[in-house]
């Protein structure tokens, strides 16, 4: 056995036994995240149920009477209607709460109407209220459905077909399969918290193995033993790459099952039924070795600078920076993205996990992905074991 | 053995520049002898057994520990020392049994060979009763013992001690004592460094008093009061270093 497979060996052994790792690589994706996501999902789509069937409070203040619309307005059973007698007091309502939207007639709007003109019609609502907004939709949907009324009866008096006034009929038919679609909904947000995971995922076992053993003075301990730097840099790095990895492992799959057991739901509010085959699960596990070579890398690389888990800590911020700020970069890129973005660290893998999950796979893009993500994890290697040899780090008092 | 030769350490420092850590340090330690490098508190003694252990590289001077250059071959001069400071820690989630175990791998021991070395110090060191206990859960005294066990589990033929007794009771600077003249009878080569004078007195063959990075006098603990016509080793010991400071002193 190689040393640096002796240190590796104990190094994870140490690591296995930390319940801080534990907890945060293995209980918390593969338990909390699915039981936050349900949770999340399951009042969401509550909300979104109670917003649909709640009836709403709404208002009609008329300068002129106009009773085929408001007698419309008032025969719809999901709005309940008040009246007022001024825009001032329509305002007043909606700020009070009394009602949520008001429907305002203007005095030319019949005279209009009845002489086959477009009525003016006004609807007030607080855009900066999600009630009023939701009030304002519904009576928008209430107005349209009149119109689509007034359209019908006015061409059939004129003796003209619905045709007349549309010219074409378009209807959209996707040819993405089922599973692509799910797989797009997810390529929103799994990139973001896989990379989360990975990045994350290690640094407690890198400040521990490092930073932790030159407070607790076990680095010296190790560095008098017969192992070379390099053994150590290595056995250390591959102790964090291996809980970086699971952590990662465990993010996707904590999703997975968050996504097989809120089932029902999701289907109920998205209309499609979500999967990912084992292929994509299997290529999402690909894409992420590199970056949890590099992001071990990265927090060996603080945690051997520091000189103890605090100054750790301290210097975490560039870290988050590299990590966090391309991650949500992934949000807004598209998944076809020019060919130079494969060199950006991180966002590259961000967006080859999209690609992966949305069908849109682009082999160039990701041949540049996983070659330039090795790349910069081999700079960051050999930047670590040159910390490794310098006194003026590892001695740092 | 172990031969020193000029051996000096600098580095740089924001405040007070370029520090002469350790100036000049020569000496010869033979087998079955104990070598007591005796200084105050930042006088050098940590840096020059560092350097000895290879933990740090000389910037002048050479070493060789057991026969080999500290900077040409540094892991053959680790597979023969046995490193043991108040600084050197054992791995809290490891079990006084699993320690021994990984530093009997780290030293090229494997399989029967290495549990039979490894029941052996159990038994000579009374680890038996907690070697199954994780090393962050013992007392003191009993991490002290593993520590010993783990720095002699390749029988190493040179020990190197750094103020080993720093912040123990009694009991435990007593055992550890006892270790070290154990190596030495064992025929070791045994370095010590301490700024405790009765432990010089009980435990070194020769001793040199360090001060500023610089071996000041060198010689038995007799030679060392003779010289400075002192009958207690202390007062001879701030007699040279006050010597030295007012040298320092009148150059600038």
């Amino acid at each position: 056995m190689s040393l640096t497979q002796v240190i590796f060996l104990k190094e994870l052994r140490e690591t296995l036994r930390d319940k801080r790792v534990i907890l945060g690589v293995i209980v918390s994706p593969l338990l909390l995240t699915p039981c936050l996501m349900g949770a999340v999902i399951f009042f969401g789509s509550k909300k979104a149920v109670e917003q649909q069937t709640a009836t709403l409070e709404v208002g009609i203040y008329q300068e002129a009477e106009f009773p085929e619309l408001t007698d419309f307005i008032e025969t719809n059973e999901s709005i309940e209607v008040s009246r007022y007698q001024s825009r001032d007091e329509s305002i007043d309502a909606i700020k009070s709460f009394q009602s949520r939207a008001v429907v305002v007639i203007p005095p030319t709007a019949r005279s209009s109407f009845q002489s086959q003109g477009t009525a003016p019609i006004e609807i007030l609502y607080d855009q900066a209220n999600e009630n009023s907004g939701n009030a304002h939709g519904r009576l928008r949907g209430v107005l349209n459905e009149f119109n689509k009324q007034q359209i019908k009866s006015r061409l059939a008096s004129a003796d003209l077909d619905e045709s007349f006034i549309q010219p074409t009929q378009i209807n959209s038919t996707s040819i993405a399969e089922d599973t692509a679609v799910s797989g797009f909904v997810l390529s929103i947000f799994l990139p973001y918290i896989v990379i989360m995971g990975a990045a994350f995922g290690g640094l407690n076992t890198a400040f521990d193995l490092c930073a932790g053993e030159k407070e607790r003075g076990t680095m010296e301990t190790l560095l008098v033993s017969p192992a070379s730097r390099n053994d150590i840099v290595r056995g250390k790095l591959y102790t964090i790459f291996v809980v970086s990895l699971l952590s990662a492992i465990c993010s996707i799959l904590g999703i997975v099952a968050a996504i097989s057991f809120g089932q029902q739901i999701v289907s109920s509010l998205f209309g499609e039924s979500f999967s990912l085959s084992y292929v994509n699960l299997a290529a999402l596990v690909a894409i992420v070795v590199p970056l949890a070579l590099l992001s071990s890398a990265a927090l060996l690389l603080v945690s051997t600078f520091a000189r103890n888990p605090k100054e750790a800590q301290a210097y975490i911020f560039p870290f988050i920076v590299i990590f966090l700020f391309p991650a949500a970069l992934s949000f807004v890129f598209d998944a076809e993205s020019p060919l130079y973005v494969g060199f950006i660290p991180v966002l590259n893998i961000a967006l080859s996990m999209k690609q992966l999950l949305s069908d849109a796979f682009d082999l160039p893009f990701f041949t540049v992905t996983l070659a330039s993500s090795l790349a910069y994890a081999w700079l960051s290697i050999r930047l670590v074991a040159s910390f490794f040899q310098r006194e003026s780090i590892l001695f740092r008092s | 053995m172990i031969e020193a030769n000029k051996l000096t350490k600098t580095f740089r420092d924001r405040k007070r520049g370029l520090v002469r850590a350790v100036d000049r340090v020569s000496f010869n330690c033979q087998p079955g002898q104990i070598f007591g490098l005796l200084g105050a508190n930042g006088a050098g003694k940590t840096t020059t057994l560092r350097m000895l252990g290879t933990l740090l590289e000389p910037t002048q001077g050479s070493a060789t520990v057991a026969g080999f250059d500290v900077v040409k071959q540094p892991e053959d001069v680790r597979r023969s020392i046995g490193f043991l400071s108040n600084g050197t820690a054992l791995y809290g989630r490891l079990t006084a049994r699993e320690m021994l175990e990984y530093f009997g791998r780290l030293n090229g021991i494997e399989g029967a060979a290495l549990r039979s070395r490894v029941d052996e110090l159990i038994e000579q060191l009374e680890i038996g009763e907690f070697q199954k206990g994780r090393c962050d859960k013992l007392s003191t005294g009993q991490k002290q013992r593993v520590s010993i066990a783990r720095s002699i589990i390749h029988r190493p033929p040179v020990m190197i001690f750094d103020e080993p007794t720093t912040g123990l009771d009694v009991m435990t600077s007593q055992t550890i004592m006892g270790f070290i003249e154990q190596c030495r009878d064992d025929g070791l080569t045994v370095v010590f460094s301490t700024h405790i004078m009765s432990e010089v007195e009980r435990l070194c063959d020769q001793v040199a008093i360090v001060h500023h990075g610089k071996i000041a006098t060198e010689g038995t603990v007799s030679d060392i009061k003779v010289q400075t016509g002192e009958e207690v080793l202390e007062n001879a010991f701030l007699k040279i270093a006050h010597e030295l400071d007012a040298k320092v002193a009148a150059k600038e």
